[in-house]
């Protein structure tokens, strides 16, 4: 097996330029993608590196996978083919910045904190909040379409991108769309490419469309006791004038977990609604008057929360998943989308579930935007035992029974074949499948990952 | 015979149009058209202003103007399901009393559809802080060329699979027929204040529209008009619009009350910054609405003053704006025709209306020179050729100007995916390759 990594690794040395293949057993390891290890890490310093390796991986029937931090690189079905990581890290610089047009382009390796640095030097910012936090790179956040919280004010990354610029299987760079805020010319390929996971293209430079940094901003929370309780909230709230930022409603033991970093853990059963507003004083003022109208309707209280909490609980939400993940080795985690009104119940139902299955339940619902986080580990003993499969499944019952899908983003290792990561296939499986084939014709993108993992292409080894 | 038309010029008739009020008909149809070979050309209102809906060479057009149903309002859940057929506006008339509207809002929203707006992928003044069609499209049937129909997206955000819908938006009618539409509902604001700065100058009005953009204030829409599009508006329309002025901005801000009186004032300082000569608030409801009909009738009144008119869809970085009205003003000069400037300024998103006498073949002739000459400025500055109408057999041509041979290789691949007979709405979007850059334009 080195000794064919060793060729591979020479073959692509040599197009790559010297340190940026890497075959190091550490390197490697640090790639792994559900267990499976790649020969070798490639590492392209420009766009035009990236699509020449992708045409050479392409050329000797290999398969890659793009990467850059690897926050969401748990979410997909194990790679069917897995030689080498397209680590795309140094590809982090900015390549257009017109800040007075409020229009940025970066390469896919930048993290989100520091273009949001860049960014609040001229008084603007990116409203992203996805799973992974700062650390998440842009690639990987558009790779995922991966939105928090924010989205119900300001949408998610697919609507905030003006442009890309794709490397495709075939070695090209593709330009799609372009840097003014408003475009129609021609089919719009990033929304393909946005939530594509890796499995069409690389993206090696984004556009995105900026916002002014908000002035002040002020988290409150609000206590709850009952699930019915955070319905009422979420319905009052969105059939009020007001427009929030961000509002979630953590289950209590979600709270727990993102709270354990905070100095308030207080071990309460009880759930918790965080809710985060922005712009001058006067609005400020007016949200904190209203909401406490609405607590008072559920016999809560509205607590503001201090700066330091504030950025914490934001931050500790965005870990959610990784943190539960890292912290309990047999933590499966999963992601529902829904209807907005169905996302209490969904959670609601998810812990009656549990409490059948011996499960702990960790829930943290994204109100106004219909998705819910849910974490999955064993009581009472949560080191030992990895969750039945089958409760993936029954999950994604309850989320299609509510007019929803479900997906698994993290998982163990040794669970992940037995899942099925995606879910059941629609009716437009098909024209999905032969846009990959279109596209990726030997299949060399993350193979095997995405949606019924593709195994009816013909490339396949 | 009015389906010789859209909006766009031209003489082929279709073999025949047929309405069908169902997907199943729908389906049967293209199935059926398939099996003869026929093109197929889907249809809403046609107001249309790239070509999108013309008939090329022949075949059937598929009007979608029955299906016409609003199927479910959903306001809990901020969604609607709609039938192709259905008008714009009406969808936010249906839940106004709940307190929504849908959001994109074209110029013709009494008349056009929303199959029509999802196939352009649609704006409108409002889409400045809301987004175009696409960020208000939940889910779409589609009905492909070979009569199978699949479903796109779904009811709520994030299904997992490729983001179809997103691809679906802004086809043009070339990848499949859109039967059904899931749009999201936004709740309307609770203040509304529009504002109208009047400018002696017009570099004064886009200076002003760049210190918007830069300190940061997002207006829900930001027009522009041109002193000689304000004095044809107001012949037809009375909208209270200045008759000297050299150009004036209509400034919209929206949400909760403070929010909205703060904006105002900071916007008001803006424009007085950049010697507006006078900032006015509209006072009811009743102003507002008269200052927004100026506004979306301007097409008509210009109407009045030529036997017709050429209307442009560039997009430009809004720093740009006062260089590319500086060479507006040279290209009229240039090709001796009137150019009436009216655009979402917010945007960077032009319509030069470009005035002429359609029946002299000389002036048609300097018409598509003008408009060339713009359009080629446009992508220059590091635009577009095109911000909401569509690139239908206007600018199909013209794609080469801001695609590669690999760009456009890689959108023919997937047009091949879901229209490989190219049946569907053939001869739009794409470039025949047998002409070079040739712009096709429209006789209004």
């Amino acid at each position: 097996m080195r000794g064919a990594a060793a060729d591979i690794q020479t073959d692509l040395t040599a197009i790559a330029g010297d340190g940026s293949a890497s075959i190091e057993p550490d390197a490697c390891a640090a790639y792994a993608v559900d267990g499976v290890t790649p020969s070798c890490v490639l590492s392209p310093a420009t766009p035009e590196q990236a699509a020449e390796l992708l045409l050479s991986v392409a050329d000797r029937g290999l398969a890659v996978i793009p990467c850059g931090n690897g926050t969401k690189l748990g979410i997909g079905a194990p790679p069917q083919r897995y030689d080498a990581a397209l680590s795309l890290r140094e590809l982090n610089r900015t390549t257009y910045y017109e800040p007075d047009d409020l229009v940025v382009s970066v390469e896919p390796g930048m993290t989100l904190g520091v273009l949001q640095q860049m960014l609040a030097g001229r008084g603007l910012w990116l409203p992203l909040d996805p799973a992974g936090g700062e650390r998440a790179t842009i690639g990987g956040i558009l790779a995922a379409n991966s939105a928090g919280p924010l989205r119900m004010r300001y949408g998610g990354p697919r609507d905030m991108v003006l442009g890309m610029k794709i490397a495709t299987a075939d070695g090209k760079i593709v330009k799609t769309g372009g840097r003014v805020v408003k475009n129609v010319a021609g089919y719009d390929l990033a929304k393909l490419v946005i939530g594509s996971h890796g499995t069409l293209g690389v993206i090696v430079e984004a556009t995105f469309k900026l916002y002014p940094r908000i002035a002040t901003r002020a988290t409150w929370a609000i206590e709850i006791d009952s699930l019915d309780a955070g319905r009422e909230f979420r319905r009052r709230l969105l059939a009020s004038p007001l427009r929030p930022m961000r509002a979630v409603l953590l289950n209590a033991s979600a709270r727990t977990l993102v709270q354990s970093a905070n100095r308030e853990v207080t071990g309460s059963r009880r759930m918790m609604i965080w809710i985060e507003a922005g712009g001058s004083a006067s609005v400020i003022a007016r949200y904190e008057r209203e909401l406490s109208g609405l607590a008072a309707h559920m016999n809560a209280s509205l607590k503001p929360a201090g700066n330091s909490e504030d950025a914490e609980v934001w931050k500790g939400l965005a870990d959610f998943g990784n943190r539960l993940a890292s912290q309990r080795h047999t933590a499966v985690v999963l992601r529902a989308a829904l209807p907005i009104a169905a996302t209490e119940e969904f959670l609601k139902r998810a812990e009656q579930h549990g409490r059948v299955e011996g499960l702990e339940v960790a829930g943290v619902a994204q109100l106004g935007v219909g998705a819910v986080e849910i974490g999955l580990s064993s009581i009472p003993s949560p080191e030992q035992r990895v969750p039945n499969p089958t409760n993936v499944e029954k999950l994604r019952r309850l989320a299609a029974d509510l007019g929803g899908s479900l997906i698994v983003t993290h998982c163990p290792v040794e669970l992940k074949p037995r899942i099925d990561v995606w879910g059941p296939r629609g009716d437009d499986y098909e024209t999905m499948r032969r846009l990959k084939e279109a596209w990726d014709p030997s299949f060399i993108l993350a193979r095997g990952r995405m949606i019924g993992a593709f195994e009816s292409g013909r490339a396949m080894t | 015979m009015l389906y010789e038309y859209d909006a766009l010029s031209s003489r082929r008739v279709p073999d025949a149009v047929v309405f069908p009020e169902t997907t199943a008909e729908v389906s049967a149809i293209v199935k059926l058209a398939a099996s003869a070979g026929l093109p197929v050309i889907a249809r809403g209102a046609g107001t249309g202003l790239s070509g999108g809906a013309v008939v090329i060479e022949g075949g059937l057009v598929v009007s979608l103007a029955r299906m016409k149903k609003i199927l479910e309002i959903d306001i809990e859940n901020e969604r609607a399901r709609v039938q192709p057929g259905v008008v714009n506006y009406d969808v936010s008339l249906a839940v106004a009393d709940f307190g929504y509207c849908y959001v994109p809002d074209p110029s013709s929203q009494k008349a056009c559809t929303i199959g029509g707006n999802v196939a352009e992928n649609s704006g409108g003044p409002h889409t400045l802080c809301a987004g175009v069609t696409t960020n208000h499209v939940l889910g779409l049937e589609v009905v492909l060329p070979d009569g199978s129909v699949i479903h796109t997206g779904a009811s709520h955000w994030d299904r997992p699979g490729y983001d179809l819908t997103g691809l679906m938006v802004g086809s043009e009618g070339t990848l499949g027929i859109v039967t059904e539409i899931t749009v999201r509902l936004t709740r309307l604001p609770e203040a509304v204040k529009t504002l109208l700065a009047v400018y002696d100058r017009v570099s004064d009005a886009t200076a002003t529209v760049a210190a918007v953009t830069a300190r940061g204030i997002t207006p829900a829409a930001l027009e522009m008009m041109d002193g000689f599009m304000l004095r044809a508006i107001e012949a037809a329309t009375h909208a209270g619009y200045p008759l000297d002025a050299a150009a004036v901005l209509l400034l919209e801000i929206e949400g909760l009350k403070e929010e909205v009186e703060e904006t105002s004032f900071e916007l008001e300082a803006v424009a007085t910054e950049n010697h507006a000569r006078s900032v006015r608030t509209a006072r009811s409801a009743e102003e507002r609405d008269l200052l927004w009909r100026g506004r979306k009738n301007a097409f008509g009144a210009i109407g009045r003053l030529a036997p017709n008119y050429y209307v442009q869809d560039g997009v430009i970085p809004r720093t740009r704006l006062v260089q590319m009205l500086d060479y507006i003003g040279e290209v009229e000069q240039r090709f001796g025709l009137h150019i009436g400037n009216i655009f979402h300024a917010g945007d960077g998103n032009l319509h030069p209306l470009i005035l002429f006498d359609g029946r002299d073949p000389e002036q048609r002739k300097r018409v598509v020179q003008a408009a060339e000459a713009i359009m080629t400025r446009c992508v220059e500055l590091g635009g577009s050729i095109t911000g909401e109408h569509g690139v239908g057999i206007e600018k199909n041509e013209l794609m080469p100007l801001i695609f590669s041979e690999d760009d456009l290789e890689m959108m023919r691949r997937i047009k091949s995916v879901f229209n490989p007979q190219a049946l569907l709405n053939p001869g739009k979007v794409m470039p025949s390759g047998k002409v070079c850059g040739e712009l096709r334009i429209q006789v209004n």
